[in-house]
């Protein structure tokens, strides 16, 4: 199957997923806008977990299986739960990192210069897979018997050992307790390199949300906690590296793979597990992409006053040391490596007014290939073919479910982002008569897809984030839709419903 | 003749801000002279727009500054900027509604309005801020 | 009738999640190995023959080396594979030629294997050659064994003989 045909077929999956659980939580609350956040939450509680598991746990091979029968049954009410929670929180990490993995690429939102979440991600599943595969080691039963045998001759089909690791598990004389403790100290100090990368993972995301809104925290919280105690984790029995351990409780979060390794050689997994983590990191450049031009300052019209970089979602835009010898401190300075052409900025951007008439308009910071200039004479002539007195103009962004511009009624501008457009413009087209109400079509709302495009909207629209709307529009003539891709029937009435309840001449609404 | 003309008092002591303040002072005095030396609406609207744009950046800088001093009086001054921009909107709304302006008037309200501004707010302003070291300006 | 319908689909959600979680954290079991089945394990890491024997040098030779490395004998690190043979009731199950490890084949050389077999009583014989001669294997074990359905029976090296577990 086509790449292609492939990420619209996740896209449709998701879209339906969305809606449902949109029903079930509501748009702030979905699970499926907060996959991320989730990952971390889940980290936070297993790590918690695990701290108090740590107190309770003997790392001498010898005693390690009883310190954890003990925790599972003698202390069962906390110990215990502590110990399923932490099972099957990092059973969830997964889980979300998975679909979250999934839908970022179905959004293609890793590509060009979104690469480096992507990128960073790919070692971080590594290390989760790391942390869970060492963790169950730990309880020294028969599934770990199992991991630690297979896992060692995993390794050795690796040309790095000079003796197999595997002799460390061949039979009871041959087991040392050194390679335990090695287990130990790899399970603790694994996460905390972990969390380091977590934090590189989201470094190129100003504010980045690393919570999930607080019903979802309580909610899976107490899902979680549900389960551990309705379904406690128990271990397999004692290892004994003399009996086979025939039949093993697998966890297939982690250890879905491990089977394979009796069906094809371990050199073999290795290239599938190497070869797929190397085409992963490869993907942002494939194939590669014509670069979006970063945005643009023009010294001439910036005085520095930094709302530009406020709003930049993506941390591209710092204030510096003016270079121009004029006498304001600072000037916007855009990172070209950082920006990723949402056009947010010129959205925030005090110059960008379409009431300047000195052609071309030149703000202080836009789009290149998609200049306020330009946006102005779309609007203008957009405008022109509009007539009756229900003429609407719809500022809609691209990855919003679709509002075919219908007939001489209805004129849709099409933007990277809704954050993209000055509000002035809005005051612009009622003021001048260009239509008779204006839309603002966004993606849905905790779904922007270049994270705050809607938020900042919504606020600026509200007079709550600067540039403030102008108190003169009139609200009646401004309606605001924030819908999923997808959902291209809500959008269609929307509208419709928008032009129903726009005043006409005489003030009354049109039935 | 100018309309306004520079007084010390304007100063608020940063550099940034106050050559903001002669450069919009410079723009409303040569709309001044715009409107006196030609009748084009236009011309007059083109200019406004500029001001407009001047100002609306204008007052975001002297309110990221409010913001970084915590300036007590900050929300009163934000106020006083949003409904000077809606002032100036209004202005020009009716001059293009009207297809003419009335050069009189348009000056006395262009001047009233900074100087009202300056003596109150800015000077507020001016007073707060704790004053940098000599700028360069 | 819409709120109930809300909640209905936010805990039906959870409880997808949790049951999913729950389950595949520890079901469906795998079959590692068959109860029935004895596994028998060999494991061996062994330095073979240098493919040249090392040469006596002579005490001119060893002075005109460089201080630091003046040795009294010069042996060129490269060994000779090492070959394995596995008798099971007499026939071959087990036939290797293990190449040295190391970037200039100098190290041991290792062999792991692994595999299932009859329980019961079976004649094992184990065949070892680190030398250069191939007339003669130079260590050598054979034994009757019983082998218990669902334990391991190991076959180790120690350098000087074989060890059955």
């Amino acid at each position: 199957m086509e790449a292609r045909s492939v990420k619209v077929l996740l896209r449709r999956v998701f879209e339906r997923a969305e809606a449902v659980f949109d029903v079930g939580f509501g748009r702030r609350d979905n699970p499926i806008t907060n996959l991320g956040a989730l990952g971390w939450f889940f980290y936070w509680i297993c790590a918690a977990s695990g701290v108090y598991l740590y107190i309770f746990f003997d790392t001498g091979i010898v005693d390690a299986y009883a310190s954890v029968e003990y925790m599972t049954n003698e202390q069962w009410y906390a110990a215990g739960i502590m110990r399923s929670l932490h099972r099957y929180t990092s059973d969830a990490l997964v889980v979300v990192a998975v679909i979250h993995l999934l839908r970022e690429y179905s959004l293609d939102r890793f590509r060009g210069k979104l690469f480096f979440a992507w990128l960073t991600g790919v070692p971080l599943l590594a290390f989760i897979y790391i942390c869970g595969i060492s963790g169950y080691w730990l309880v020294w039963d028969k599934l770990a018997q199992y991991i630690a045998v297979s896992t060692s001759e995993w390794l050795d089909a690796l040309p790095v050992f000079s003796e197999p690791i595997a002799n460390n598990f061949f039979n009871s004389t041959t087991l040392g307790g050194r390679f335990f403790t090695l287990m130990v100290f790899i399970h603790i100090f694994v996460p905390l390199f972990m969390l380091l990368l977590m934090w590189v993972h989201v470094q190129r995301h100003a504010a980045a949300r690393v919570n999930p809104t607080r019903n979802l925290m309580i909610g899976t919280g107490l899902a979680t906690l549900l389960l551990s105690i309705v379904y406690p984790a128990t271990s397999q029995g004692p290892a004994d590296l003399d009996v086979v351990p025939v039949t093993v409780g697998l966890d297939w979060y982690y250890l879905a793979l491990y089977p394979l390794l009796e069906v094809i050689p371990g050199g073999w997994l290795w290239v599938i597990v190497a070869g797929g983590a190397l085409l992963l990191m490869l993907l942002p450049w494939m194939p590669p992409q014509a670069p979006r031009p970063a945005a643009i300052v023009s010294l001439e019209n910036c005085n520095g006053c930094g709302r530009c970089v406020d709003d930049c979602p993506y941390s591209a835009i710092r204030l510096a040391p003016r270079s121009d010898g004029k006498s304001f401190e600072t000037e916007a300075v855009v990172n070209d490596g950082l920006c990723v052409s949402c056009g947010i900025c010129a959205g925030a951007c005090p110059t960008a007014t379409p009431f300047r008439r000195a052609k071309p308009i030149e703000p202080g910071i836009q789009l290149p290939n998609h200049d306020i200039s330009e946006l102005r004479d779309e609007v203008l002539q957009l405008g022109q073919q509009l007539t009756g007195n229900q003429r609407l103009m719809v500022f809609a962004c691209r990855q919003t479910a679709a509002v075919p511009a219908t007939d001489t009624e209805t004129a849709v501008v099409s933007l990277p982002c809704v954050g993209m457009l000055p509000p002035p413009f809005i005051d612009f087209v009622l003021s001048r008569g260009i239509a008779d109400g204006v839309m603002i079509a966004g993606c849905a709302e905790g779904d922007c897809y270049y994270r705050f495009g809607g938020d900042w909207t919504r606020e600026r629209l509200a007079r709550r984030r600067d540039p403030y709307l102008r108190r003169r529009v009139p609200s009646d003539r401004l309606a605001e839709s924030w819908l999923p891709a997808g959902s291209e029937a809500r959008a269609q009435a929307a509208v419709a419903e928008f032009r129903r309840s726009l005043p006409t001449v005489d003030g009354s609404e049109d039935d | 003749m100018k309309l306004i003309e520079w007084q010390e008092e304007f100063s608020l002591g940063i550099a940034s801000v106050d050559h903001e303040h002669r450069e919009l002072i410079e723009l409303i005095n040569s709309l001044h002279d715009t409107m006196r030396e030609s009748s084009s609406t236009a011309a007059v609207l083109e200019t406004l727009g500029e001001i407009y744009a001047q100002i609306a950046s204008h007052f975001a800088l002297e309110e990221k500054h409010m913001r970084e001093h915590r300036y007590p009086a900050f929300n009163e001054h934000k106020q006083d900027h949003e409904a000077l921009l809606d002032d100036l909107r209004d202005i020009m709304d009716e001059i293009e509604a009207d297809g003419w302006f009335d050069e009189a008037r348009l000056s006395q309200d262009m001047r009233r309005w900074f100087n009202e501004h300056f003596s109150t707010h800015d000077a507020r302003l001016h007073s707060m801020l704790p004053h940098p070291t000599a700028e360069e300006s | 009738m819409i709120r109930g319908l809300r909640l209905a689909v936010a805990v039906a959600a959870y409880a997808v999640f949790a049951v999913a979680i729950g389950y595949l954290s520890a079901s469906p079991v795998y079959h590692y190995g068959s109860a029935d089945m004895a596994v028998l394990k060999l494991s061996l890491d062994h330095a073979a023959e240098r493919v040249e024997p090392c040469v006596r040098l002579t005490p001119a030779e060893v002075a005109a080396l460089p201080p630091d490395i003046r040795q009294p004998a010069h042996c060129e690190r490269q060994r000779i594979p090492l070959r394995l043979q596995l008798d099971v009731d007499g026939m071959t199950v087990i036939d290797i030629v293990a190449q040295p490890s190391g970037l200039w084949d100098d190290g041991p050389a290792s062999v792991y294997e692994r595999f299932e077999i009859e329980p019961g009583t079976h004649s094992i014989t184990v065949r070892l050659r680190d030398g250069k001669d191939t007339t003669q294997w130079d260590y050598v074990r054979s034994d009757d064994v019983v082998l218990a359905a669902g334990r391991y029976f190991t076959i180790t090296f120690d350098g000087t003989e074989f060890r059955f577990r």
